[in-house]
């Protein structure tokens, strides 16, 4: 299981993706696919049955249906980001001298989505605090295996990895953001909690 | 006869040779850390009031009113515009290949300025206020920035007039329309009718008073602290990364449209307000358009520094840029989502806000200015710098605190704004406000974690910058001879 | 390419530079600005809005000083939850002799723009003194200082309304004659009292959503 040997061994996962080519699709399907689907479903098992705990006493219950929704919107934004993540990785691949093979970049992205794949398991119980608390390690764990692994991964000297590896922290960063816009303009759109707007 | 006509003209040369004016820039540099200390303690304390209110000992003058004018003025115009007019004043002289035009004024700006600031500084402890966010300093210390302000635009166009290299360089536009522009914001901004030395009255009042504010408001950020800093990244990005700027014409073009759109964008802070709905809908639109020019310079920045992989080696000050760049990115996309209406519905006056705006001053405008000040210093000093590990741990710290902050000011805000608007199946409202308040003390803690580590930092930056300098003066540095093809004819 | 030799001269003059620079930047502010100040809507005062009386003057130059608008917003959007939480929303009217305007931009504590009445005076007293002890969950600072403070010694009263009169504020010359009289005996935390105790009250809760 890839994604569990990169969270024991990163270095020898490293070195074992940098001499294999796999193809895209078949990492898609068989690694990746079940961690995009971790966080979407936890965070509806959590919401149906204890509700979103914001920090206020009372924890806001939404109707089962509304849920499902939500997490299938969850589920989409999380594959567009992981499928686009890879794409621009391989885009960016030629400005630092990396290699292009899809398949390479799609299990470095896997690989690096580990960590906060599993820790998503907070989402059982959306206690808004207590997913910040566990999920903010998870994500150095996931920066730590994106700028360690990177150069040896995409094969590229390990300064031009580490410019590599900030641009896409940028870009993570403008990913993350968006979900949040995103997930404002449902809400105000009448999809999710009913807001009085 | 030809050697003794070489001869001649080397002599020449040397009389004519200028020093460059360095140590008005390293004073400047010095304040400017001083101040980055100071006032991000005063930021660490406030964020600490927030969780222990008793933390002001009953004092007015520790009450998180007062403080918090001072955290913000002490960071945007102590750090910023002190690291701001040193960058200026060193860049001005290199692209110019001449000496600083009126050295005394510029020494005159760079102690006026600190002595503004300090005096300013206690005047908002003292309760003197206009309130204005950003503009808080009452009509006198508004007349000596004013002053200070044409005295810095002087020097700095003085050398640009003088400047032997007939090409005005990139950074240099920045650096002008931040003297510009802020200039203009800030007299218009701040007329008001005295009443006595630390109270007056706006000549606006209400929702017209609302508009120019935050016109002022809104491009303070962005001439200083986005335009401002961007000179910064248009001289020191290719010096440290020695290449040229990646594309020359795609700066032109974005600074052209960062210019002319960024100053439309103030109304989205009013979203929802009583000014009229077209300037509000006006303000977002032009908001979302300037992610276009915003995004131009943040793929000129990455692309130059793409090329220089190799200096990441040996040169602690590039990681830095490289990721003050990201958070750059990330800040001037953010800004344009909170400005669409249906975002900001939900993200205004909450703590989002905050993490947005700290995204920006620590993410980007400090690590830019951190990035610099590790070039600058070890090239004054003329030796390399006292630690590199030290400065290495910095970097991971600043990037830390940097993402602990946003983080934590991410999930307050979208839980405030969620918990604030929710109403229940009757359409009654679901929170009482004092639940939700209380709700926020986590995070409030996380942030400030975030802000010592980020604090931590800056100390340690400080202190390896001052065993690099210290008992140093600048080394001198004159001007280059100029190629004979870019020189200005007299 | 006219283009780009129309930016070759711009970019070798500083003359020039500073006047593009300057004409660029000052045109969206301008389109703004400019409508806005013409605006007369924006100055028509709505309903009963009255200029400040001497005391509240005070009490909102105190308000001022302690940076309350820091944590605290003067405005109430119109959204449901809003006026549900708040009162009806705020009107441009109600502003114009709002000299800076206190809007705010962060809610810390909770919007106060439609304050008046919703607790006594007392309370108030209460509740600036040591917030805590009517609300234990709050994080307000105490405003001790301004139990003993006279209300006199928050700069000169008459001066300030001379200063607003100018500035077209409809004080009439025995409004401003008795005012230093109105101040007599009283502290600042009654004037900051007397001031939330008429935030927002010139559109009552009947009138309009």
């Amino acid at each position: 299981m890839l994604p569990l040997r990169a969270l024991v061994m990163p270095r020898e996962t490293c070195r074992q993706l940098s001499s294999s080519e796999p193809g895209a699709l078949t990492i898609l399907f068989r690694y990746a696919i079940w961690l995009l689907l971790m966080p979407p479903v936890f965070a509806w098992l959590g919401a149906y049955q204890f509700g979103w705990r914001l920090g206020a006493d009372e924890p806001l219950m939404l109707p089962a249906s509304s849920l499902a929704l939500i997490s299938a919107g969850y589920f989409a934004a999380l594959v567009f980001g992981f499928v686009s993540t890879a794409l621009i990785s391989q885009w960016m691949a030629t400005t630092y001298g990396a290699n292009r093979h899809l398949g390479r970049h799609f299990a470095f992205v896997t690989m690096v989505g580990a960590p906060l794949a599993f820790a998503s398991l907070a989402h059982l119980f959306p206690h808004v605090f207590l997913n910040v608390v566990i999920l903010i390690p998870a994500m150095m764990w996931s920066m730590y295996l994106l700028y360690s692994g990177i150069a040896t991964v995409l094969e590229t000297v390990p300064e031009r990895g580490m410019l590599m590896a900030s641009a896409l922290v940028g870009w993570l960063l403008v990913a993350a953001v968006s979900l949040l816009g995103l997930s404002m303009w449902l809400w105000v759109a009448g999809i999710g909690p009913s807001l009085g707007v | 006869m030809a050697a003794v006509y070489e001869e001649g003209i080397s002599t020449l040369k040397a009389v004519q040779a200028e020093i460059y004016r360095d140590k008005v820039v390293l004073r400047l540099v010095q304040f400017s850390i001083v101040w980055a200390i100071v006032a991000m303690g005063a930021g660490v304390y406030i964020s600490a009031e927030l969780l222990w209110p008793w933390l002001d000992f009953g004092q007015p003058w520790l009450s998180f009113g007062r403080l918090r004018p001072l955290h913000t003025n002490g960071v945007i115009f102590g750090f910023g515009v002190s690291a701001l007019m040193a960058t200026a004043f060193y860049s001005v002289q290199r692209t110019s290949h001449v000496s600083l035009f009126a050295p005394r004024l510029a020494w005159f700006c760079c102690y006026g300025w600190q002595l503004t600031v300090l005096l300013g500084g206690l005047s908002l402890l003292g309760g003197w206020t206009s309130s204005k966010e950003y503009a808080e300093l009452e009509w006198p210390f508004d007349i000596a920035i004013a002053i200070l302000w044409v005295s810095f635009g002087v020097v700095f166009f003085g050398t640009l007039v003088k400047r032997r290299i007939r090409p005005i360089y990139i950074s240099n536009w920045f650096y002008g329309g931040l003297i510009i522009v802020i200039a203009m914001l800030h007299i218009v901004n701040n007329l008001a009718l005295p009443v006595t030395l630390g109270k007056s009255y706006s000549l606006y009042a209400g929702a017209q008073d609302a508009v120019v504010q935050w016109w002022y408001g809104h491009n303070a950020v962005g001439f200083l602290l986005t335009g401002g800093f961007l000179g910064m990244v248009y001289y020191f990005l290719p010096k440290q990364a020695g290449r040229p700027i990646w594309s020359y014409r795609l700066s032109i073009v974005a600074f052209w449209a960062f210019v002319y759109t960024y100053i439309w964008a103030g109304p989205h802070h009013l979203h929802y307000s009583a000014i009229p709905e077209w300037v509000q809908s006006l303000g977002m639109v032009m908001s979302i358009i300037l992610l276009a020019p915003s995004w131009a310079t943040l793929i000129n920045g990455i692309m130059t520094v793409s090329g220089a992989w190799q200096k990441l080696r040996t040169d602690p000050a590039l990681k830095f840029i490289v990721l003050a760049l990201a958070f750059y990115g990330l800040a001037t996309f953010e800004g344009p989502m909170m400005a669409i209406r249906s975002v900001n519905v939900v993200s205004h006056f909450t703590d989002w806000t905050i993490g947005h705006v700290h995204s920006g001053a620590l993410g980007w405008n400090a690590m830019i200015t951190y990035g610099t000040f590790y070039f600058l210093i070890p090239r004054m000093a003329g030796r390399p710098l006292y630690s590199t590990p030290l400065a290495n741990l910095h970097f991971w710290l600043a990037l830390a605190g940097t993402m602990l902050y946003i983080m934590a000011m991410w999930a307050a805000g979208v839980s405030q704004g969620l918990l604030w608007l929710n109403l229940d199946e009757t359409g009654e409202l679901r929170f009482n406000f004092t639940d939700i308040m209380a709700g926020m003390a986590p995070y409030y803690g996380l942030r400030l974690l975030a802000g010592l580590i980020f604090l931590l930092g800056t100390c340690l930056m400080a202190w390896n910058l001052f065993m690099t300098i210290r008992g140093r003066d600048p080394v001198e540095v004159s001007a280059p001879d100029v190629d004979p093809l870019y020189e200005v004819k007299r | 390419m006219t283009g780009m030799s129309l930016h070759k001269k711009l970019e070798e003059n500083t003359g020039l530079l500073i006047f593009g620079i300057l004409v660029v930047s000052a045109i969206g502010g301008l389109v703004q600005i400019l409508p806005v100040l013409n605006q007369e809507s924006l100055e028509t005062p709505t309903g009963s809005t009255q200029p400040y009386s001497a005391v509240a003057l005070t009490g909102r130059d105190i308000y001022i000083r302690e940076g309350c608008s820091v944590c605290h917003t003067q405005q109430v959007r119109p959204l449901i939850a809003e006026v549900e939480r708040y009162g009806p929303y705020s009107r441009s009217g109600e502003f114009v002799y709002d000299r800076p305007f206190l809007w705010g931009s962060k809610r810390t504590g909770p919007d106060l723009h439609r304050l008046a009445g919703k607790y006594s005076d007392d309370w108030h007293r209460v509740h600036l003194l040591d917030p805590r002890s009517v609300i234990p969950e709050s994080i307000m600072p105490a405003y001790p200082w301004l139990e003993h403070a006279p209300a006199s010694g928050v700069g000169d009263i008459q001066k300030k309304m001379q200063v607003l009169q100018r500035l077209g504020h409809p004080y009439t010359q025995e409004q401003i004659e008795a005012a230093p009289q109105q101040l007599e005996g009283l502290t600042e935390l009654d004037a900051l009292v007397t001031y939330l105790q008429q935030l927002g009250s010139a559109v009552s809760r009947e009138e309009a959503p």
